[in-house]
């Protein structure tokens, strides 16, 4: 609960226009949102740059949060920001450009350590169609439950719910190789 | 901050599904969010983070003096709502017609109406009258021009002595 208190008072600070409270939602944001978009585009230069955005917004629109949910506005936010990503032609060039050049490393130098780890999933995560990817990616990231979730998807919560499970259920198939499609 | 993704979470697939099917669902959400925990992405850079902060700051002060802007020209708003209101309720703007009645009684009372004597002016001006009217109709005799300059200098003298109060 004193969670929630604090947060109120940082969103009334951001409100006020305290560049210090805005500080305080980067620190405690930025991981999960960076980690939403990293999983979605597969590359840190533009989750860098979808990350900007995103806060930048966030400065533009806290005047416009009406209360309730916060991650649930951030998430909306973010998930707009991430349909005009995939909306920009170039960004989209860009993009394939970038996974193209991931994938030619990966290829010629195969990556040991932790970080094997997190490419294998990237890989696996690219098998997976864009909306799937993407409910799945909210729903870890944002931590919202189903009923906020289906409410920024604009979508009937049975419909989510089954999304969510048949994704979840092939990404576990790619990763243990049982799946070949 | 409190993860929801739980959040009735048995309770809705049980909706859907019969209790069997419904764990089975759950186990298949759980175990597929394992593989996301087990592969954290990475975090954003220190210096990414550096520079949304700086970016923030410069955008977060124009809004500060917006706010500002707002909240200054609202108080002057509400102020000038006062003082019309105030000033509606103490008839400062009342019409001149209105405020014009009071002054002019009073510089008419000034006028020493009460102080003249006005019954002998009226006398006096009656006989002067009935002397030219006996002028004109001829009953007195005529003494040529004599009559009728002393007649204008009476109505002078009387006319000055009216002005002088």
């Amino acid at each position: 609960m004193a969670k929630s208190d604090d947060l109120a008072l940082i969103i009334v600070g951001c409100r006020k226009g305290d560049a210090r409270c805005f500080s305080r939602l980067v620190d405690m944001y930025s991981a999960r949102c960076y980690g939403y978009f990293y999983r979605l585009t597969g590359n840190n230069d533009i989750s860098d740059e979808l990350l900007s955005e995103l806060f930048v917004k966030l400065v533009e629109k806290i005047g416009s949060y009406k209360g309730g949910s916060f991650e649930s506005w951030l998430f909306k936010i973010a998930t707009n920001i991430f349909h005009d990503f995939l909306r920009g032609k170039q960004r989209r060039r860009k993009l394939l450009n970038a996974r193209k050049e991931q994938l030619e490393s990966e290829i010629t130098e195969p990556k040991k350590s932790g970080n094997e780890q997190i490419d294998r999933l990237q890989i696996q995560l690219k098998r997976l169609d864009t909306d799937t990817k993407e409910l799945i990616m909210l729903r870890f990231y944002s931590q919202l439950s189903f009923k906020e979730i289906a409410e920024i998807r604009s979508e009937p919560i049975g419909t989510t719910l089954a999304k969510l499970h048949r994704g979840l259920k092939k990404l576990r198939e790619f990763m243990e190789g049982q799946h070949c499609g | 901050m409190d993860n929801r993704n739980d959040e009735n979470l048995k309770e809705l697939v049980e909706k859907f599904f019969d209790p069997e099917q419904a764990q089975m669902y759950l186990d298949d959400i759980e175990k597929g969010e394992q593989i996301l925990h087990a592969h954290p992405a990475p975090e954003p850079d220190e210096m990414l983070i550096a520079n949304i902060k700086a970016e923030i700051a410069l955008r977060a002060l124009p809004r500060r003096t917006t706010l500002v802007k707002r909240i200054a020209y609202s108080a002057a708003a509400v102020a000038a709502t006062v003082i019309i209101i105030t000033a509606t309720s103490t008839n400062l703007f009342e019409k001149t017609t209105d405020v014009g009645t009071g002054p002019t009684r009073e510089y008419a009372s000034l006028f020493p109406w009460n102080n003249y004597e006005t019954e002998s002016f009226n006398t006096e001006v009656e006989q002067i009258e009935s002397e030219l009217m006996d002028l004109k109709l001829g009953r007195e005799e005529l003494n040529g021009d004599n009559d009728v300059s002393e007649m204008e200098i009476e109505l002078i003298e009387i006319a000055g002595d009216f002005w002088k109060g």
